[in-house]
């Protein structure tokens, strides 16, 4: 076989291999002489591959768009590890913008016997994604010999998927947590629309990362009870409610143990807190504030 | 024949920004040729048209043009509710390019199949490429079935077009129908081609300013003269509101006994707060 | 056969002066060559069950499927040459998940039947291919109920009540007639299949017993039937035969 011989991308610099640019720019002329004088070459004298940023960006100051947006999405996605098991949380809440359009939602699903999916983001990306799980579970099935996917493996497979896509320019706009237990111990994976992914014993995605993790942080033991587990997923979640404007009083929590396999529960709300005397007149004691 | 001047109306190219030469004497025929079309069939001041079309030096013309080059589109309210034993759905009439109704007695409820229909909202062109390549996939799939064809599969074709083409397309759209296996069902396909079952759903433009009277109004388990009721309810007052919705309103009624159209005409679509009865018309 | 010799034979394009295919004939003739394949339709599910002789004392029990899921609602037990079978089974599967995928239902009895009975008789039009030499008999339970097919290398599927192909096909059947299907539970169903397949098989030589079945006990998913009711049917099999022997 003949080795093939690179195409030049613009977007990539000279001398790599890489498609075209959709809309090829010419090199202005600094740019053109910048390129003869190797000021791109790396002082370690390798081959160059940096992107040039110059060259992402189409005529004028207009940043080069997205493939597409997401129309209709969910919020954050909790989950910690626990004694024996992993438990999973959010709400059930589809918004279309800032409208909370569908509230009836379930974005926790149940995978395979073992694994858990949460996910947050474009719902239709979400449905598509479970569309090839279960393709994949049925591929399982037909092998007929015992094995399952097990989540960790489900994880590494997520992470190609959403890596691939967004090599692609064309994401999977969510973000996911995958739960389970790998080995029987408890096993945590999450994967965004750009391919990161990483494992830990207390994740959030979205607006729980922020509202949720630092309690995590503070709060969690691997060791917890189901008691305590759940007693701290409830707490994250009210907390995300009173911060989180794309979230409703609806969650659903989810759970993998060894002894009971996945269970999902039923949608419940949480008793929330605003009966605080400062809270009926709050500048009471603030002269002059707002 | 009214129907060809529909077609010649929604298949003009779509999204062309520029604004062609203001004596171009196309658009004037058009104009002309709508307003012997209203003539025709009864529909508005034809004197008062005429001139306004015609005798001008072309200036008036010439900014309806402008109208007229704007994307055909369903800038619309369209609902479907499911009760026990059946769905409803209903739709107002009003296509609009630009600020201009392009048809004041447009059907955005079209059949799938015998047993399943789509409310359209969006792109006039999209929505009805996608109606027809659905008709198109459901015909064949019928005739493998040898039975009726389930909404969830009507609904899942539409939303495979919506999904994969997401970036080309604009289409909400709201599938229902009966079936046998799931009785009535209502599914939605929004902008970004989720898929979702749900017990009714509003669409379109004129859905924003119902939303709140629909979630106080919906009740589970309705009769079907009650859910038709609160169908026309619905859409009276998203015209009412919304600019991009008005005429008559249409709503087709989907049970294991067959499917049922009924039309409201303009004149008695109920009035509104702040709006006012119109007189007597001669014929009336 | 008539057609040795004369040329006709040779391929399935070429028809006998009578009007026969003999290639198509003579894939029909392997499959009724081979293992008996027995399938019934119960009233809460179907059963099928192969006869699968063993060739060697060395052989590895149970590393010789035949019988196969197609989807969690679909399966299928191979008559014939089992290589030929699997390829079909394949296609199923795929024709399967396809369907799944582009109308989001589940793919119904029937209309799969039919695919995959095209897809065989492709194999009868064309000069540079062969028939299948397998039948399959496929059981599936979908909205519409329990239904069981067989699909012939000819390209031809129908729908049974109860049906068997290959060596002890006639026997089989005559065995099938006589069972009320309608009352038959499938566990029932099991020991009648198992008796079936022990009775038709009546020379010394040993063979395996493959039993799967699709119904309301194993929650409308095409399984192999559970070790501990398989054993217990065979059992039963063999002390009913006996007590016919002694008689």
């Amino acid at each position: 076989m003949f080795a093939k011989a690179p195409s030049h991308s613009t977007a990539l610099g000279p001398g790599c291999a890489g498609p075209p640019l959709a809309n090829p720019q010419q090199l202005s002329s600094a740019q053109a002489s910048a390129h003869e004088r190797g000021s791109h070459q790396p002082s370690c004298g390798a081959a160059p591959f940096a992107v040039d940023a110059s060259m992402l960006r189409s005529t004028g100051s207009q940043p080069h768009k997205h493939t597409q947006s997401p129309y209709v999405t969910g919020s954050s996605v909790l989950a910690i590890t626990y004694a024996g098991g992993v438990m999973l949380a959010s709400d059930t809440l589809a918004s279309y913008g800032s409208t909370k359009r569908y509230k009836s939602v379930q974005r926790l699903v149940k995978v395979n016997d073992s694994t858990v999916l949460g996910a947050g983001g474009e719902i239709s990306d979400l449905q598509f994604i479970l569309n090839m799980l279960d393709d994949l579970k049925t591929e399982d099935y037909c092998a007929d010999d015992g094995q399952s996917l097990s989540s960790q493996e489900l994880y590494s497979y997520l992470s190609r998927v959403m890596y691939n896509r967004r090599n692609k320019m064309d994401p999977l706009w969510n973000s996911l947590i995958i739960a389970g237990l790998e080995g029987g111990k408890p096993f945590l994976g999450s994967v965004n629309m750009i391919g990161v992914a990483f494992s830990d014993d207390h994740l959030a995605t979205g607006f729980g990362n922020h509202l949720a993790r630092p309690l995590f942080r503070k709060r969690h033991r691997p060791d917890m009870s189901e008691e305590e587990a759940t007693a701290l997923i409830r707490e994250a979640l009210e907390v995300c409610y009173y911060r989180d404007k794309q979230s409703i009083n609806k969650f659903q929590i989810a759970k993998v143990t060894a002894s009971e396999g996945v269970s999902i529960s039923e949608p419940f709300a949480l008793p929330t807190k605003w009966e605080y005397k400062a809270f009926v007149d709050p500048t009471r004691n603030a002269v002059g504030v707002w | 024949m009214f129907k060809a001047a529909l077609h010649s109306g929604s298949g003009k190219p779509r999204r062309r920004a520029t604004v062609s030469s203001p004596h171009k004497p196309a658009g004037r025929k058009l104009l002309e040729w709508r307003g012997r079309i209203d003539q025709h069939f009864g529909y508005g001041s034809s004197e008062a048209s005429r001139s306004l079309y015609l005798e001008d030096g072309g200036q008036y013309a010439a900014l309806l043009q402008a109208e007229l080059e704007q994307p055909v589109s369903l800038g619309t309210t369209i609902i479907a509710a499911s009760y026990a034993g059946g769905v409803v759905l209903g739709a107002d009439s009003r296509t609009t390019t630009g600020n201009y109704i392009a048809n004041r007695v447009t059907d955005k409820i079209t059949p799938l199949a015998e047993n399943v229909y789509i409310c359209r909202s969006g792109s006039a062109a999209d929505t009805q490429a996608i109606s027809a390549y659905v008709q198109w996939f459901l015909q064949q799939h019928a005739v493998d079935l040898d039975r009726h064809v389930s909404v969830k599969t009507a609904a899942k074709l539409a939303q495979t077009m919506v999904y994969q083409n997401k970036n080309m397309l604009q289409a909400g759209l709201i599938i229902a129908g009966w079936d046998k296996q799931g009785g009535g069902s209502v599914h939605t396909v929004p902008l970004g081609g989720t898929l979702l079952q749900v017990p009714y759903s509003i669409g379109g433009s004129g859905s924003a300013y119902i939303t709140g009277l629909c979630d106080k109004l919906w009740r589970p388990h309705m009769t079907q003269q009650e859910c038709h009721e609160f169908v026309v309810k619905a859409v009276t007052h998203a015209m009412a509101r919304d600019g991009s919705s008005g005429g008559c309103i249409r709503t087709v009624t989907i049970s294991k006994d067959g499917v049922k159209r009924d039309f409201l005409p303009h004149t008695r679509v109920p009035i509104a707060y702040g709006e006012m009865q119109q007189p007597m018309s001669v014929g009336a | 056969m008539s057609g040795i010799g004369t040329g006709y034979d040779l391929s399935v394009s070429t028809f006998s002066p009578d009007g026969r295919v003999f290639q198509t004939a003579y894939a029909q003739k392997a499959v009724d060559n081979g293992g008996t394949v027995v399938g019934i339709r119960c009233k809460d599910g179907v059963v099928l069950g192969v006869e699968k002789p063993v060739a060697s004392k060395m052989l590895v029990g149970g590393s010789n499927r035949s019988t196969y899921p197609i989807n969690q609602q679909t399966g299928m037990g191979i008559a014939g040459v089992s290589a030929d079978g699997r390829q079909i089974v394949n296609r199923a599967m795929q024709e399967a998940t396809q369907y799944k995928g582009f109308y989001g239902e589940v793919i119904p009895g029937y209309v799969l039947s039919e695919r995959i009975a095209s897809y065989v008789h492709l194999f009868n039009l064309y000069w540079y291919v062969r028939p299948f030499g397998a039948a399959l008999l496929m059981a599936s339970y979908d909205s519409e109920g329990p239904q069981l097919y067989l699909i012939e290398p000819g390209g031809t599927a129908h729908r049974y009540f109860g049906t068997a192909i290959g060596k002890g096909r006639q026997s089989a059947k005559t065995d099938i007639e006589k069972l009320k299907l309608t009352e038959l539970s499938c566990r029932q169903g099991v020991v009648e299949v198992a008796k079936i397949l022990h009775t038709v098989h009546d020379e010394e030589k040993p063979f395996e017993l493959e039993l799967a079945w699709i119904c309301d006990e194993s929650n409308k998913e095409f399984k192999r039937v559970p070790a501990d009711l398989a054993a217990e049917a065979e059992q039963q099999a063999k002390a009913a035969l006996d007590e016919d022997m002694d008689s």
